[in-house]
């Protein structure tokens, strides 16, 4: 256990460090702005169509929720949002951004393999880049079944296979040379990071849900629409790669 | 079927004509003979199917159907399926030298005279899996099963067909050369085949909208020993022991 919480400690440490350079400034933006975006090429729900068509009176969970501006689209949406998230610096943001909006729900500081929320109490549980890459999946994803509903349906999303496969240690963007082997797929700190990341293959995504009772929907990968830029902040990949092969995919499965 | 669709069939019964006469006719032998069901290039001893005995089965691209004549020695009913008939007339010799029959039929997979809901499980290792129109051919392998029947098919990895050069038979490099976002339907320098190469996640929407739940996708590592494949040039065997050269997907029909 002592490795687990080192790995969430140093996450802590990192998300603490980045939402003093870039999300506690961008929290304001994130949660007015008025659609459903999925990652850096800020891509519209609608052109995914990842969620549920309306949300309306669902209970969603968020886990790995950040500064919570997901969870407030869904909330002013009509679901009654717990966010849950292991950072309090981050925390400390969704916080003022509620008493700033009004839009209020729960928040829940613990990490994504461990959350204090009860069985079977929610309709929808989705990770925007949370527990979903910044969580041990073979501890964060039977969290996700357990807090699920039958019937319940678990969306995250998260870098693709292929961005781990061709992202260089250290700086600069994801290039076409595959840099490291796909077999052993699992946990990475980067080159001068701070904290840890678990990136999985397909394969393994999908025997981990359908071992925790979750029955694959969907896999997006995504691609970014005609006018998109480079991201600013998150600069690990670039337009023109996107627009080749998906960067970033979104995971659908439901709870048997 | 479209004039388009029977050009494709026609170009790959061609294709597989040539490479009976170079390959597959001389390798049925060796294949029907051994008991032992493998997957892929590089010998994957199947872990996935279980015991196959009378259960009714239709392999989807059999080609010499030697998939087929391994399941019908573990029991199964097999019907081999394939638009090839010099592949199909290799099946026949094989049937008369190892005494094991079963029926053999020369369709395309994108259109199988057989009736529906009549399979415990279908197959398609490297046949309509690569070479047939998805949109046509899993439509065909969900209305011939049964409820709760399996499919199990094989094909070159997404990641491989990314990293594959423009010219036929030449090996995979270690570098994405061609997009994922494109036409699925691939024609090659040099072959005159049609291949269909789809991402995981048009894999899976295609699934679910014919009906099937995915049980698994195994992503196959080239074992320690295995060796580059002698006729299929494609996937080295260093490379497919870093990176999954060949996905095999286990679904069940709803």
């Amino acid at each position: 256990m002592q490795e687990d919480v080192d790995t969430i400690a140093a996450n802590i440490a990192d998300w603490t460090q980045a939402n003093a350079e870039h999300t506690d400034a961008s929290a304001e933006k994130a949660w007015a702005h008025p659609g459903i975006l999925w990652g850096v090429f800020a891509i519209p729900e609608e052109q995914v169509g990842a969620l549920p068509g309306s949300v309306d009176g669902l209970d969603v969970v968020e886990l790995g929720c950040g500064t919570a501006y997901f969870g407030s689209w869904l909330q002013r949406r009509g679901a009654r949002v717990t966010g849950v998230d292991p950072t309090p610096a981050q925390l400390a943001t969704a916080r003022r951004m509620m008493a700033k909006t009004g839009i209020e729900f729960p928040l829940v500081e613990a990490p994504g393999e461990a959350v204090p929320l009860p069985d079977a109490a929610y309709d929808l549980a989705v990770s925007e880049y949370g527990a979903s890459l910044w969580a041990d999946p073979y501890r964060w994803i039977p969290e996700a079944a357990r807090l699920l509903r039958a019937g319940g349906l678990l969306v995250f999303l998260v870098n693709s296979t292929l961005v781990y496969l061709c992202a260089p240690d250290g700086e600069g963007v994801v290039g076409q040379e595959l840099q490291r082997e796909q077999f052993g797929m699992y946990r990475i700190r980067w080159d001068g990071a701070i904290g840890v990341e678990y990136h999985l293959a397909h394969g393994d995504w999908i025997e981990l849900l359908h071992e925790n009772g979750l029955e694959v929907e969907a896999l997006h990968e995504l691609r970014p629409q005609p006018g998109a830029v480079d991201p600013a902040y998150y600069d690990f990949v670039t337009v023109e790669w996107a627009e080749k092969w998906p960067a970033e995919e979104i995971w659908v499965a439901r709870k048997t | 079927m479209s004039s388009a669709e029977n050009e494709r069939i026609a170009a790959n019964v061609a294709q597989w004509t040539r490479t009976n006469a170079e390959f597959t006719d001389r390798d049925a032998e060796r294949q029907w003979r051994d008991p032992q069901v493998y997957w892929g290039e590089f010998g994957t001893r199947d872990e996935w199917l279980g015991d196959v005995a009378g259960l009714g089965v239709v392999e989807l691209g059999a080609g010499t159907a030697y998939f087929s004549a391994k399941l019908a020695r573990a029991g199964a009913r097999p019907i081999a399926v394939d638009p090839t008939p010099a592949q199909l007339e290799t099946a026949r010799r094989m049937q008369r030298e190892t005494g094991l029959h079963f029926p053999l039929v020369e369709a395309p997979a994108e259109s199988v005279p057989l009736p529906d809901a009549s399979f415990d499980l279908v197959i398609s290792e490297y046949g309509a899996s690569l070479w047939a129109d998805p949109e046509r051919w899993l439509p065909e392998a969900a209305r011939l099963l049964r409820p709760d029947g399996r499919l199990f098919f094989l094909t070159m990895s997404t990641l491989a067909h990314l990293c594959t050069p423009d010219e036929d038979n030449q090996p995979i490099v270690n570098r994405l050369v061609r997009p994922q976002f494109g036409p699925w339907e691939t024609r090659w320098e040099g072959y005159d085949g049609a291949e269909f190469h789809l991402s995981h996640g048009d894999w899976i929407r295609l699934l679910r909208a014919n009906g099937f739940v995915i049980d698994a996708l195994h992503e196959l590592q080239a074992p320690a020993d295995a060796t580059t494949h002698e006729y299929y040039l494609v996937i080295p065997a260093d490379w497919a022991r870093r990176w999954p050269g060949e996905d095999l997907w286990e679904c069940r029909k709803t």
